[in-house]
């Protein structure tokens, strides 16, 4: 072929080299044989390297190992490592997965990586029926999740040692869910409140609880997502508002009739976290009322008069 | 740009190409494009940087064997590349994710082939199980089964931006699950026009006995809110704490101040929404303009902190009785 090979061209052959080859090879060894490399040490080593960072960055399990007397390191790819072993699927389970891709939408291209991998994209596209987007932190997670690893990480601005339990999604977010190792508790993270990269500890670190539902502590209600001291606190809401109301609350809210007898309920809730109760409160404007505890309360109003100065200062 | 984002894809689509073709000898060059979302021409570039694939000592038949017998494709002495590379656990995340997500659609069939499917990946890949919960509001599959039939309905409808009950013909088009919530899209023979409507807020459903032509709504699936021409655009002052309203919402213009602080421009269509952001962002954000929203969140403060000076009556809060007579149903 009268080219010089294209890059695709070299780090294919490059696999397949490392793929194919009974023992561990040099890297001189390798440029040698593989067509493309430059002439220049310099050049063909900077080369081999960024091949090296493609193909891992693909996922090849490229290893490296001491090889001779061990002053030099050989690379390979076993063969075993790198097969994707047969998932045994029959048309209509290959059919379905298809249609699961096509259908969810998690904002990466991933699924169809997948796809690809498994014999190929869907006939024709499906309407997405959900949108769940994958933060970057949660395939880091899921690895560490599979791997049993403990993972270190920054959430609210704290770090965070964890045994990944479960992952988990709910109301639209993902979680990563286990044992907090600082805290000695069961806890759930929002994976996208994870701030910068995860740190995967050794494999096999830890062993799940094999009953464990890591949605069982997944809180989606925020006003339960935090530390402040629990209080239990009665909000008066107008009827029409009331089923909207009740409906974000879940089942755990106790409801009795406000006596005035037009539809109107007063609730009961616990909360651990006021800013976040003061924003499902004022959701609801003028129709809901906190009736006590009397801080609790006086908070919100002290919160709507510095608002309702605002007015004041801006000459309304 | 990085080696891997030039090189990568191409490389990996042969990885992918290659030991399908092994697999499946002789298959006709159109079918092998669609499934792997490239043209014939394609294809044919991609097969012939197959033939360049080969292994020491490079002799002819050391290399990858192509052979296309009228459009008839078949590769022979790919013994390496006889599988796929394993799954990314990137990829085998968004697999799982996109099948137990559907899977958790109200109405799947929980021992179908997803099931199954999924059961084999993990089984196959040891990867561990994932819980995806979607919720199921009460009229969802109400909802569905008239978007499944193009059947005209009569909704009840709690608006959240407006604040009111009210009762709507709408065409529903398309339904889905966004941002943790069941919206549909539909066309609102109130509004005259299209609408998303939040399917927790929808109180009744009751057919008309009439059907629709579908098609007559331009939704992307996934457009949970899109701004109008006739939205009042908003300007707001954000203080450092509050600027995740930037990213949260679809600002039409984002300015950023030495101090860290951010200006914004928002299309807003019901006041009731913006009020509750400006309460709920206090000190931390000013509207600036147009000159009338300035006073908005003041405003909204001095109603809800008059019902609460209303009940600090001589029985304290808990046992006041409410003046009902301005508070009827909009």
């Amino acid at each position: 072929m009268p080219d010089a090979p294209s890059r695709v061209e070299r780090v294919l052959n490059l696999l397949a080299l490392l793929l194919d080859t009974r023992r561990a090879l040099t890297r001189e060894e390798i440029v040698h044989d593989v067509a493309g490399y430059p002439s220049q040490i310099t050049a063909y080593r900077r080369a081999f390297e960024r091949d090296k960072e493609t193909l891992r960055g693909m996922g090849v399990p490229l290893t490296t190992e001491p090889i001779g007397d061990g002053s030099e390191l050989g690379y390979r790819v076993r063969p075993e490592d790198y097969y994707l072993p047969d998932l045994g699927l029959d048309a209509e389970e290959a059919a379905a997965l298809r249609v699961a891709v096509s259908a969810v939408s998690l904002g990466s291209h991933a699924g169809e990586g997948a796809l690809l991998k498994l014999g190929g994209l869907a006939d024709e596209a499906v309407a997405p029926i959900a949108s769940l987007p994958i933060a970057p932190a949660l395939a880091t997670l899921f690895e560490a999740f599979r791997a049993r690893a403990v993972v270190r990480f920054t959430h609210r601005d704290r770090v965070r040692t964890v045994e990944p339990w479960g992952l988990s999604s709910k109301r639209g977010h993902w979680y990563v869910v286990g044992f907090d190792r600082d805290r000695e508790a069961v806890r759930a993270f929002r994976a996208d409140r994870i701030e910068g990269d995860v740190e995967l500890g050794e494999p096999d670190a830890f062993e799940t609880p094999p009953d464990f539902r890591p949605d069982d502590h997944v809180e989606s209600r925020a006003w339960l997502l935090g530390d402040d001291p629990a209080v239990t606190v009665r909000v008066r809401v107008d009827a029409d508002h009331r089923d909207a109301m009740l409906e974000e609350l879940g089942t755990d809210a106790v409801v009795e009739d406000d006596g005035n007898h037009d539809g109107g309920a007063v609730i009961e809730m616990a909360i651990t976290n006021r800013a976040a109760f003061r924003t499902f409160v004022l959701g609801f404007l003028e129709h809901a009322e906190v009736l006590d505890p009397p801080e609790i309360r006086a908070d919100l109003i002290s919160w709507l008069e510095r608002a309702a100065a605002g007015a004041a200062a801006a000459g309304a | 740009m990085s080696p891997r984002a030039l090189a990568g894809p191409e490389i990996q689509r042969i990885l992918a190409l290659v030991p399908w073709i092994v697999a499946h000898p002789g298959s006709p060059k159109h079918e092998i494009a669609a499934r792997f979302g490239l043209t014939v021409e394609q294809l044919d570039e991609d097969l012939l940087l197959v033939l360049m694939i080969g292994v020491p000592p490079y002799s002819p038949g050391d290399y990858l064997d192509v052979d296309d017998d009228e459009g008839n494709v078949t590769i022979r002495l790919a013994e390496y590349f006889r599988r796929p590379l394993r799954l990314t656990p990137a990829e085998g995340l968004a697999l799982l994710a996109a099948g137990r997500a559907l899977l958790a659609v109200p109405g799947s069939d929980p021992d179908g082939p997803l099931a199954t499917a999924l059961a084999k990946l993990e089984d196959a890949l040891e990867l561990p199980g994932l819980v995806v919960d979607v919720g199921e509001p009460g009229q969802l599959a109400a909802i569905r089964d008239a978007v499944a039939g193009h059947r005209r309905v009569e909704i009840e409808y709690l608006s959240a931006g407006r604040d009111e009950l009210t009762t709507r013909r709408i065409d529903p088009e398309v339904v889905f699950f966004a941002t943790g919530e069941w919206y549909v899209g539909a066309y609102c023979h109130r509004a005259r026009d299209e609408r998303m409507f939040r399917v927790d807020r929808i109180r009744s459903v009751e057919p008309t006995g009439e059907t629709f032509e579908p098609g007559a709504t331009g939704f992307e699936t996934g457009d949970v809110y899109t701004p109008r021409a006739d939205d009042t655009r908003v300007t707001l002052e954000l203080a450092p704490a509050a600027a995740w309203v930037a990213e949260a919402y679809p600002t039409e213009a984002v300015t950023e101040r030495a101090d860290g602080s951010l200006e914004i421009v928002l299309a807003v269509s019901e006041r009731a929404w913006l009020e509750r952001l400006l309460l709920r962002l206090g000190p931390d954000a000013r509207a600036v303009a147009p000159e009338e929203i300035e006073p908005l969140a003041a405003h909204a403060a001095q109603r809800i902190l008059r019902r609460y000076r209303d009940s600090e009556g001589s029985d304290g809060p808990a046992a006041r009785r409410r003046d009902t007579r301005s508070r009827g149903r909009a």
